[in-house]
């Protein structure tokens, strides 16, 4: 079949052409209703493009104008298929390269899952240290208004901070000396601002910028004032590490490389979310078992008892813990108690306070 | 090949096989997944090329020559963009002074503003990509200028909760339509506001009264002087200490709750009415120089275009429910044991995640292949063009624009079809 009818459109105007299409040996021609011939196409140029399942519509390749011709006659049009090199009607093509994206796209998210596993927490390192440490006061401060409006419930009609009642100053002095003589040991590069606050839970915390916050609750736990010097060595660790900063950019990297650039779609959000707790999980428990080397370190350095930070931790995390090993954001206690206590040195230590102050310190928040 | 363009009048046919649309969505929803979404860009260009290539204005079918890479590029493009902007609100935010506490809400403002900046650089990119008789369409007009007037709109409508989005609507889409071309014939919306507005009062009327009864009956009732103090006073019981300052206070809040889901259930049930409604006034009110159309679509056919959804979506359930049991067999043969290894957990969550995902892709899909499919259909089939003499002698012009409208409105969340 060489030849047949077609509908044209010159890409010019709207208007419609009614034409004979004749398929010569090196060329696609049409003539319009009068005869004159309208265009002549090579069949290295023919085009196909988007139509209905019955029509074949074909344009010129690279070409600006949008010139269409349009053929419904199924047998004529195979014939033209059959001449034109570029026209692939069988899908092969299009199969080809489905499976490209999905082989690059397979690759993209192994290579952002790897970033997001090594990349993001070597790369946070790395720029943590090179930042002012202006910038991590303000960070600090900033999480610190988020925290309090959190942690004070704001209806004891007490400070939510410990120790400057006539009643709790004794305590407070209990307070600075241990942290003085960690500090003494330390050698930060900013200095401490530590607080004990009315909270009945057994914890501390680090914020960026040296804030370290010690609930009551882990004071009431404590059996001697060097579990917790134990624990406030632990948490020196976030600030010499400077954990509170990394997380911060830990965080935004995996946002922008999972929020961004992965998960657009229905659904999509879940698979973002728990990607990033995982990871974040993941990271959490590198710096903090990175912290509880140094506290340990430190304990070591300062004349204290490490096995103490280890006792406190032990009392702290309970038996067991439920859950899941993924998710959780602290190493599993029992591996935490085994690794600092490996590191115990074996000279003499020198209790942090003395029994006054100690009972002092336990009352630090009874005003 | 019917003769419509010698003809005055002309209708709109929808030529697509229902199940060819189906095995692209679902083909498309499982390449979704594999590819974590990368292959949006394909699924969008196989959707908008599917339903393009199967509507036929008199006669004539259209064609959409977009590509997944001129989007993928323009969603690139948007992430360059994108990203100096998100890391300046980041340090903002960091910062402690006015600029910091303000900088969420900031950044919330400017976002939105540029969400309606992309939302008509995206219209400019499917026009350009939509071509009916060997011409295309196009746009022009400033994005900005479009994006400033959405958003005092979307403020107008968000302050008049809502009695003023008939009049936005029709006000943009006279900006829209009087920029649009089709070749050198231009468009204009001739659709009115207040017909919107009056025919949607009383649905708007029928949601929004339950709603006014809970909040009056919150003010008639409560002794707010009462209530005030109680929450001062604080203490662990809150809860008890307003109850005992305002005995009635466990009623209203019961009636407060009845009327809310009043509210929200009207608000399904007409829902369907409204599209119909807004459909309707929308396409009866688009002209190209002469030619005008005139819907003539029924509200009952909305309706059964959600009740197919719904028919659907049942199914779908029945059967997510008895894959959902085999996979939490499956989980508890993981995690059942006593000492479950890390392997187990990623295995047990990735089942977890993975059940989510195709319930959630799975609704999506339907709610494409049946709800979306037949609106379409039904729109563009109840339209009656006249004046089609006019396509005669319209001239090319226009050239394709990019595509970093859609690559902002895919980043931002504001994409469309
Ligand atoms: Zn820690």
């Amino acid at each position: 079949m060489t030849s047949g009818a077609g509908i044209y459109f010159d890409g010019m105007t709207s208007a419609r052409h009614d034409v004979a299409v004749v398929l010569s040996p090196d060329a696609l021609q049409i003539a319009g209703g009068d005869g004159r011939w309208l265009a002549a196409w090579t069949y290295d140029e023919l085009e196909e493009m988007a139509a209905p399942a019955n029509v074949l519509r074909l344009g010129r390749r690279g070409n600006a104008v949008l010139e269409r011709l349009e053929i419904f006659d199924a047998e004529f049009a195979a014939a033209v298929v059959a001449r034109a090199v570029n026209i692939d009607r069988t899908g092969t093509r299009q199969r080809r390269q489905r499976g490209s994206v999905i082989g690059w796209s397979v690759a993209a998210t192994a290579s952002l899952l790897l970033v997001a596993w090594f990349g993001v927490p070597a790369l946070a390192a790395r720029i943590a240290p090179l930042l002012p440490v202006a910038v991590d006061r303000k960070l600090g401060d900033a999480v610190d208004i988020q925290m309090r409006g959190m942690l004070d419930p704001r209806n004891s009609g007490t400070a939510f901070e410990c120790g400057s009642a006539d009643s709790e100053k004794a305590g407070r002095t209990a307070l600075d000396k241990i942290v003085r003589r960690l500090e003494a040991s330390a050698a930060l590069p900013e200095t401490l601002r530590t607080f004990v606050v009315r909270r009945t839970e057994a914890n501390a915390m680090a914020l960026p910028g040296g804030q370290v916050y010690v609930f009551r609750g882990l004071i009431d736990k404590a059996d001697t004032a060097d579990e917790v010097a134990g624990v406030i060595a632990h948490e020196i660790g976030h600030v010499a590490h400077r954990d509170g900063t990394k997380a911060v950019l830990q965080a935004g990297g995996l946002s922008f490389l999972f929020g961004m650039l992965l998960g657009d779609f229905v659904g999509g959000g879940a698979v973002v979310i728990a990607a990033k707790t995982v990871l974040q999980s993941s990271y959490s428990r590198e710096a903090e078992a990175a912290a509880d080397a140094y506290g340990a370190a430190l304990m070591n350095r300062a004349g204290g008892n490490v096995h103490a930070l280890a006792t406190m931790l032990g009392k702290i995390g309970g038996a067991t813990e439920p859950g899941m090993t993924i998710l959780l954001d602290h190493p599993e206690t029992k591996a935490r108690v085994a690794a600092i206590n490996s590191v115990a040195g074996a000279k003499s230590t020198t209790p942090f306070l003395d029994a006054k102050e100690w009972a002092a310190l336990k009352r630090i928040c009874a005003g | 090949m019917t003769d419509a363009g010698a003809t005055q009048i002309g209708g709109v046919r929808f030529l697509g096989n229902r199940r060819a649309y189906w095995r692209l969505l679902v083909r498309g929803a499982l390449l979704l997944m594999v590819t974590l979404g990368i292959y949006r860009f394909w699924l969008a260009t196989d959707v908008r090329r599917y339903l393009w290539a199967n509507t036929e204005i008199a006669g004539e079918t259209l064609e959409y020559t977009g590509t997944p890479l001129e989007l993928l590029l323009g969603f690139l493009v948007a992430v360059a963009i994108l990203v100096p902007v998100y890391a300046g609100f980041f340090l903002a935010a960091l910062d402690l002074g006015s600029i910091g506490q303000m900088s969420g809400l900031i950044a919330f403002l400017a976002l939105g503003v540029l969400g309606q900046y992309a939302v008509y650089r995206a219209r400019r990119y499917r026009l350009t990509r939509t071509i009916y008789r060997g011409l295309r369409f196009h746009q022009d007009g400033s994005a900005w200028l479009y994006a400033l007037r959405a958003s005092l709109w979307w403020l107008a409508t968000f302050l008049t909760l809502g009695l003023a989005y008939p009049f936005q609507i029709a006000s943009l889409e006279r900006f829209k339509m009087r920029h649009t071309y089709y070749g050198d014939l231009a468009g204009r919306f001739d659709g009115a506001g207040w017909r919107l507005f009056l025919r949607g009062l009383p649905m708007w009327i029928a949601v929004v009264a339950p709603l006014a009864f809970a909040a009056g009956a919150f003010i008639e009732v409560v002794d707010w002087q009462a209530l005030a103090d109680a929450a001062a006073a604080g203490g662990d019981d809150v809860m008890s200490k307003i109850e005992g300052s305002n005995p009635a206070i466990g009623g209203v809040v019961v009636f407060a709750m009845l009327m809310g889901s009043t509210a929200l259930f009207l608000a399904a049930v007409l829902y369907p009415a409204f599209q119909a409604l807004m459909l309707r006034w929308w396409s009866s009110g688009l002209r190209f120089g002469d030619i005008e159309m005139r819907s003539t679509l029924r509200t009952r056919q909305v309706y059964g275009a959600y009740m197919r959804f719904l028919g659907y979506s049942i199914l779908f359930c029945i059967i997510a429910a008895i894959f959902a049991v085999v996979a939490l067999v499956a989980m508890g043969l993981l995690t059942g044991g006593d000492k479950t290894g890390v392997g187990g957990e990623i295995a047990a969550t990735a089942i977890l995640l993975g059940g989510y995902v195709i319930v959630a892709l799975g609704f999506s899909t339907v709610y494409r292949a049946t709800a979306l499919l037949s609106l379409w259909q039904l729109g563009m089939e109840s339209l009656q063009l006249s004046g089609l003499s006019a396509l005669d002698q319209v001239k090319a012009s226009g050239r394709a624009s990019s595509a970093v409208g859609e690559g902002l409105a895919d980043a931002l969340n504001v994409g469309g079809y």
